[in-house]
């Protein structure tokens, strides 16, 4: 993957990104394991919304059509993504229709969500061996600062969950769609909500960042992309470039993702619902009322402090450079260090790095330890798509880290369900 | 309804009546053309905020982030490629721009200056038309370099919008030099939204990285009225 990325980077930002590294900072003041704030909005139509990381932005639409089944699976519907790379969003971009970038982060996303049976293909069947529907998602980058996998990612499972189809009647020969002011378009039933979440690793496997930049995704040897859904469980994993890493980075890693990856779904749902509900009160909805506002009204504090406070700038600095290596790599320090830390740390309040963060450390290697998985399970599943998920789950293409964490799980709704 | 309204966003198409002009001649800037039609009319070719400047001055100002070359611009690049005696630079426009090996000062076909990829070079642009790619040279007319060349690799480099650069070029804005009084600094502004800066420590140089982004999003009334307060 690294070679496939042309962005052109200089020596000189090569050279300060690595000083910096060095001394465990990065340049827009994220420590190593921290993403950029992500934001969704919807716009007019049922399955379509636009989603920034950070700076990156991307746009994803739904739209569906009548099909004639494959022959292979007759009583399944179509899931088709397509992500598009233009030059709009960086001139670096090939203008021609398929680069190897473009592919692969196809494939990537078709991996994650397609393949991972996020969305129920057999509810999309309307007669067998006859007619599905064919949900297609189209997915443009609007801007790229990094990462446009996380936030396409994003963009895709919420569009997909955002959709509504409208509803179709067959008098055995012919079909009829009928219009969404007809009858009340139906959702797309959502198994899970896998997200990507990507990792660059510099320097052989020393520095491991989350959500890099386009800077940093230009320095990276290597990208470590994980797939991953609320429920921990792996729909995807993909290790680009050439970098010495050890498992033990790889699982630390992906515990790590895991609860981004929660943290995300959290947020999707919230999205969407907050919308769903929007719509209900028959509220203005749509991209043109956008919070434009917010970037004029943000505050002239910061470029005040930047300019003057010299002496308050370089005190917040010294604080936040204390915590990061904390943050960073609690393995290779003692226990006694961090506890330390911990101590001087707590008094700070708001601004300091999250402690939190240290205890999720090798979850997945030990299986004994299953606190968590009863957090995670109380977790509301939806009725309809238990019964279906649990099914898909037993098929070998479902990866499960935790054995015993499935074994519980289906008890778990069952009881839930008596 | 078009009237002329100083500040008023105008999209492309957009027809802008009632120009003032003086002596029967009006200056029009970038994102601006000449009404076919009606004499004293302009028709904008971009969206962006109308400025003027008495007595019969007016373009444009839009929130680009992509470049395009115009003659006499000083630019800052990247060097990309090395073919023979001649470089290929990136200025962040659609296309790059080439640089001749000759083109610095007391170069001759036999000792070339000593230019690498992936450094960083400030030049100007000899000419540059949209049928052809834009050449770029180090040198002025008299032969010297000047301030133009290849710039050290201890600095860090940030991509801006054009806005910001302008803003910074601008003498009376007093940005720059309120935060010289805090540290020194070096920096060149390069007219495509490449900004090349250097500082003594990296906490400096992270505080220029920041202030930039900040400044980014500031009108330059606010940035005016910010400094005059640290006075």
């Amino acid at each position: 993957m690294a070679a496939i990325r042309k962005t052109i980077i200089s020596n000189c930002e090569k050279t300060f990104l690595m000083k910096n590294l060095s001394e465990w900072n990065r340049l827009d003041g994220r420590s190593f394991t921290e993403f950029r704030d992500i934001n969704i909005v919807f716009g007019k139509d049922w399955g379509c919304c636009k989603v920034s990381l950070g700076k990156t932005e991307v746009i994803a639409q739904v739209s569906c059509e009548l099909q004639q089944t494959k022959s292979s699976r007759p009583n399944e519907g179509m899931l088709n993504i397509n992500l598009e790379l233009n030059t709009m969003a960086d001139p670096s971009f090939d203008a021609s229709r398929q680069s190897d970038l473009s592919s692969q982060l196809n494939r990537l996303l078709e991996k994650c969500i397609k393949d991972s049976k996020a969305v129920d293909l057999e509810s999309l069947c309307i007669k067998m061996n006859e007619r599905a529907w064919s949900l297609r998602v189209d997915i443009n980058v609007l801007n790229n600062e990094g990462n446009i996998l996380d936030c396409a990612s994003v963009a895709a499972i919420t569009a997909l969950s955002h959709f509504r189809r409208p509803d179709v009647t067959c008098d055995g020969v012919e079909y009829k769609i009928h219009s969404i002011k007809q009858r009340d378009p139906i959702p797309t039933v959502i198994h899970h909500y896998p997200v990507c979440i990507s990792y660059a690793i510099l320097n052989e496997g020393e520095y491991i960042l989350a959500d890099p930049t386009l800077l940093e995704e230009g320095v990276a040897e290597a990208f470590l992309t994980i797939g991953l859904n609320s429920y921990k469980e792996l729909c995807g994993l993909h290790l680009g470039g050439n970098a010495r890493l050890a498992t033990k980075d790889i699982l630390e890693t992906s515990s790590k993702a895991a609860k981004r990856a929660t943290e995300l779904v959290a947020i999707i749902k919230n999205a969407v619902e907050k919308d769903t509900q929007d719509r209900l009160k028959l509220n203005d909805i749509g991209f043109h009322i956008m919070p434009i506002q917010e970037k004029i009204e943000k505050s002239t504090a910061e470029l005040s402090i930047c300019l003057d406070q010299w002496t308050l700038s370089k005190k917040g600095k010294k604080k936040k450079s204390k915590n990061e290596p904390m943050d960073v790599d609690p393995i290779n320090e003692n226990n006694s260090d961090v506890q330390q830390c911990k101590e001087t740390i707590t008094p700070l309040g708001n601004g300091t790095a999250k402690l939190s963060e240290v205890k999720g450390e090798n979850e997945w290697a030990i299986v004994e330890s299953d606190e968590e998985a009863e957090v995670i399970f109380v977790e509301p599943p939806k009725a309809d798509t238990v019964s279906i998920s649990d099914s898909n789950s037993e098929e070998e293409q479902v990866v499960v880290l935790n054995p015993q964490r499935l074994k519980k799980s289906p008890s778990k709704r069952k009881k839930n369900r008596i | 309804m078009n009237r002329v309204v100083v500040g008023n966003y105008y999209l492309p198409g957009e027809i802008i009546k009632d120009i003032k002009s003086k002596d029967r001649e009006t200056i029009i800037g970038p994102g601006l053309c000449r009404c076919e039609e009606d004499a004293n009319c302009l028709v904008a070719s971009q969206a962006g905020y109308l400025c003027f400047r008495s007595p019969n001055t007016y373009w444009l100002e839009s929130r680009n982030n992509r470049y395009v070359p115009k003659k006499t611009d000083l630019v800052v690049g990247i060097i990309t490629k090395k073919s023979g005696d001649t470089l290929r630079v990136d200025l962040g426009s659609a296309e790059s721009a080439s640089l001749s090996m000759l083109a610095f000062e007391g170069a001759t076909k036999k000792i070339k200056p000593d230019v690498n990829i992936g450094d960083i070079v400030y030049a100007k642009v000899l000419n540059a038309h949209k049928e052809m790619e834009p050449e770029l040279v180090c040198i002025d007319q008299y032969y010297k370099a000047g301030r133009l060349g290849v710039l050290p690799n201890n600095g860090f480099l940030i991509n801006t919008n054009q806005k910001l650069t302008q803003m910074l070029l601008n003498a009376e804005n007093p940005l720059l030099r309120t935060l010289g009084r805090q540290f020194p600094y070096e920096i060149v502004v390069g007219v495509n939204g490449k900004i090349w800066f250097r500082a003594n420590q990296t906490k400096e140089m992270l505080t220029l990285c920041k202030m930039f982004e900040e400044a980014k999003n500031q009108s330059d009334q606010v940035i005016t009225n910010i400094c005059r307060q640290l006075k």
